[in-house]
């Protein structure tokens, strides 16, 4: 069995991987606390793992396979209590969110795996940079050639799940005017961007042996795709999403990737296009930059519309299967996020607007997290 | 002819001369020691102030190292303000084996060296007093190797709050153990019971008094790093300076305005603290100063006191936090280099030393000597004993060219 055997999930399974913010308690910027968190935490029985990241100033949680989004939250909520209870000990603060407002990115230091050295050694500062905050969605899929549709299909979205995650408006102690900042860092990396435009896991392992072949990449992880398959996990996986503030909004956003996927695997509404691959960089960066208000191309029917709008029209569509997974209330809150124009980002703003300064904001926000507001 | 503008000769050597003519050579000593024999360069600079001092060259004498005590004293209110500043109460709290280890931490290197002073012959009172004095860590020393090697993480936060932890024990302890110094409690003790309550009360009153005023004017300034940087200087040292006048303790005064305006500050009108280059000035000066005053003397009598001194002390206190710190979630190879990073002692011991031998002549002629020499010997090597640690730790910056 090697790399790119597709590993088949039997089901719509949803699982998450969570990027946090480690930060210092006495100025709120970025800490390097990971190693001695993770030593804590070691000592902890946890329904899911936690992992180290690129800088020492990130965990990252993964939480364990579920059926439904409600499952995952709990367990989430377990988890988050578990990794705020020990940061507590060692005088961290936790928070969620794409972006730290004001970190200074030459301050970081690499957390000192092989792997991570490596990346430090190859792209420069770029690796330094790559402290942003993501979370990634994994949805089960029956095989390889339905991960390829399903990632043609889920890229129309790809702006969705910006829109709905965004929570990097700061930047190096600056407010971007974007929504999310912190896809403008990944998108540096020569290897960001997408999948190309194969037609069945066949192509794509065709496609992957030979840039192999180039020694362009090693392994699967040296793609940063926005959505890539996971064929040891049997998953696509969505990796546009910022850390949402909350874990509550990271399950939201688990169970519409799943509606989205349940929807597309039952009824296969559309063939791939590759109009989608035409629009996308324009749709990525209005939602990026506007969130909801941004214009997006809708490329099967080429017409221009609010991104807000398509969400809307969207969930409704996919409700049926996300009933069947227990997920319409989830979608409901989302589509109510959406129709009174609430992000994460927008909360941030306010919440400096407020207060006056950037530390105020990582403070409130990791509050935010540790559910103590 | 006589041309009445011209100055006479010689010029008298005014404040200005004096403050940049010291800052001058202990950068350049700092800036040798570092390049050439790759110590830290506070020990540059305490050199450079021994070289000056009264022991060597005497090019600073004793009066104008007492005239120039307000550097020292702004220098020194400077790093205790932010040592208190970054005392965490809801740290304590979540962790509290971190409160019963910074406490036994104390505790125990008082304890050894009163074991040992007593074990040697002198007087419990004495002992006490002196334990007392050798229990605290600099707060100069640990906060700046730590500001020079831009070191982060658990064992860097841990050595600053043990720091201040043991500071205030030290002179909480010798406060208390100050009256029963007194040779003839008869004759002074009014004077012997009043002093110490007049000392602590006061310092801590003029503290929180100075927080009140800080916070109320930085709430009307507003959110600016600026502005409140400027504020905070201001305060601080307009404290230092009341304090002086009042006979307080600037330590316990500025610690407490610290300590009350990081956990006072409710609505968190106060920004995130950083000196930057401007504390810099100071701390050059303060360790050209604190270098000048060291007395090296009792090494050459009792040479073997002041190094079993030493090293109880620093067994005392790496004893508890070895039992202690896996408690309170430090690994064990930290422990260790924890106690290193604790092991200058505190410059604060210059002023507790006069006070005791004021009290009494048998300490001063017997003790304060060999307290003196003891500082002396960890003025100059602590540092390198922190920045070991610090470094060993791993939490020395990377690109930090401290050492």
């Amino acid at each position: 069995m090697d790399e790119l055997d597709f590993r088949p999930s039997p089901e719509i399974s949803l699982g998450v991987e969570l990027e946090l913010q480690l930060l210092r308690a006495h100025d709120f910027d970025l800490s390097r606390g990971a190693a001695d968190l993770l030593e804590l935490l070691g000592k902890r029985k946890l329904p899911g793992a936690v992992k180290p990241e690129i800088t020492e100033s990130m965990v990252e949680l993964n939480s364990s396979v579920h059926r439904q989004h409600a499952s995952l939250r709990d367990e989430l909520v377990v988890m988050r209590d578990a990794v705020v209870r020990e940061a507590g000990v060692l005088n961290l603060s936790v928070a969620g969110g794409g972006s730290h407002p004001f970190h200074d990115w030459a301050d970081r230091r690499i957390f000192p795996t092989g792997r991570f050295r490596a990346i430090l050694e190859r792209y420069g500062y770029l690796a330094k940079q790559f402290t942003v905050f993501g979370q990634h969605i994994h949805v089960g899929c029956p095989g390889g050639d339905d991960a390829v549709y399903l990632i043609h299909m889920l890229t129309r979205y790809v702006p969705h799940f910006i829109a709905l995650s965004a929570a990097s408006p700061f930047y190096q102690g600056e407010d971007t005017q974007f929504q999310s900042s912190r896809l403008t860092s990944i998108n540096a990396f020569p290897l960001a961007g997408h999948m190309p435009f194969v037609r069945d896991w066949a192509e794509f392992r065709e496609y992957y042996d030979k840039m192999r072949g180039f020694g362009i990449v090693a392994s699967m992880k040296d793609f940063y795709w926005d959505i890539r398959p996971k064929p040891e996990y049997g998953t696509v996986e969505i990796r546009v999403c910022d850390t949402p503030l909350t874990v509550q909004r990271a399950a939201l956003l688990g169970a519409y990737a799943q509606a989205l996927v349940a929807y597309h695997l039952a009824q296969r509404p559309r063939a791939p296009a590759r109009a989608v691959y035409l629009v996308n960089s324009f749709n990525r960066f209005e939602a990026s930059r506007f969130g909801f208000r941004g214009d997006v191309i809708e490329p099967y029917e080429s017409r221009r519309k609010k991104l807000g709008d398509d969400i809307l029209e969207t969930i409704e569509t996919v409700m049926p299967q996300a009933r069947s997974l227990d997920g319409a209330d989830a979608l409901a809150e989302l589509a109510g996020d959406v129709r009174r124009g609430y992000s994460d980002a927008g909360w941030l703003r306010q919440c400096h607007a407020a207060r006056g300064s950037l530390p105020d904001v990582v403070r409130e926000s990791a509050a935010r997290w540790s559910a103590h507001i | 002819m006589e041309l009445s503008f011209l100055p006479q000769l010689p010029f008298a050597l005014t404040a200005p001369i004096m403050f940049g003519a010291l800052l001058a050579a202990g950068l350049l000593a700092g800036e040798a020691a570092n390049r050439y024999a790759s110590l830290p360069r506070i020990t540059g600079y305490a050199l450079a102030g021994v070289v000056l001092g009264p022991e060597l060259s005497g090019l600073l004498s004793r009066e104008v190292l007492q005239a120039l005590s307000v550097l020292i004293d702004l220098s020194v209110g400077l790093i205790v303000f932010e040592l208190g500043f970054r005392f965490d109460w809801n740290w304590l709290k979540r962790n509290r084996w971190l409160l019963v280890t910074a406490v036994a931490e104390s505790v125990f290197g008082f304890g050894a060296i009163f074991g040992a002073l007593t074990y040697f012959g002198f007087e419990p009172v004495l002992a006490a007093a002196a334990a007392a004095i050798g229990s605290a860590t600099s707060p100069a020393v640990v906060m700046l190797v730590a500001h020079e090697l831009r070191a982060e993480g658990q064992i860097t936060e841990r050595a600053l709050l043990f720091t201040a932890v043991n500071s205030v024990f030290a002179f909480v302890a010798l406060t208390l153990v100050l009256p029963f110094l007194h040779p003839d409690l008869h004759q002074g003790w009014q004077q012997a019971l009043l002093r110490p309550p007049y000392i602590l009360g006061g310092s801590l009153l003029a503290g929180a008094a100075a927080c009140a005023l800080m916070l109320a004017l930085a709430r009307w300034l507003g959110k600016r790093e600026d502005r409140q940087f400027v504020l905070l200087v201001a305060i601080v040292v307009l404290t230092v300076g009341v304090v002086r006048s009042l006979n307080l303790s600037v330590m316990v005064a500025l610690m407490t305005l610290g300590m009350l305006a990081r956990n006072l500050d409710r609505r968190h009108v106060l920004m995130p603290l950083r000196f930057g280059y401007g504390g810099q000035l100071f701390f050059v000066i303060l360790f050209v100063l604190t270098g000048a005053g060291l007395e090296f003397g009792a090494w050459a009598t009792s040479a073997r006191l002041v190094a079993t001194l030493l090293a109880v002390r620093f067994l005392g206190k790496a004893l508890a936090i070895l039992v202690f710190g896996r408690l309170s979630g430090v690994r064990t190879s930290g422990a260790g280099l924890l106690a290193i990073a604790l092991f200058p002692m505190s410059g604060l011991a210059v002023g507790m030393v006069r006070d005791a031998s004021q009290l009494s002549p048998a300490f001063g002629s017997l003790l304060a000597g060999i307290l003196l020499a003891a500082l002396a010997f960890s003025e100059l090597l602590g540092p390198l004993a922190t920045q070991f640690a610090l470094r060993r730790a791993g939490e020395a910056h990377p690109g930090a060219h401290g050492g």
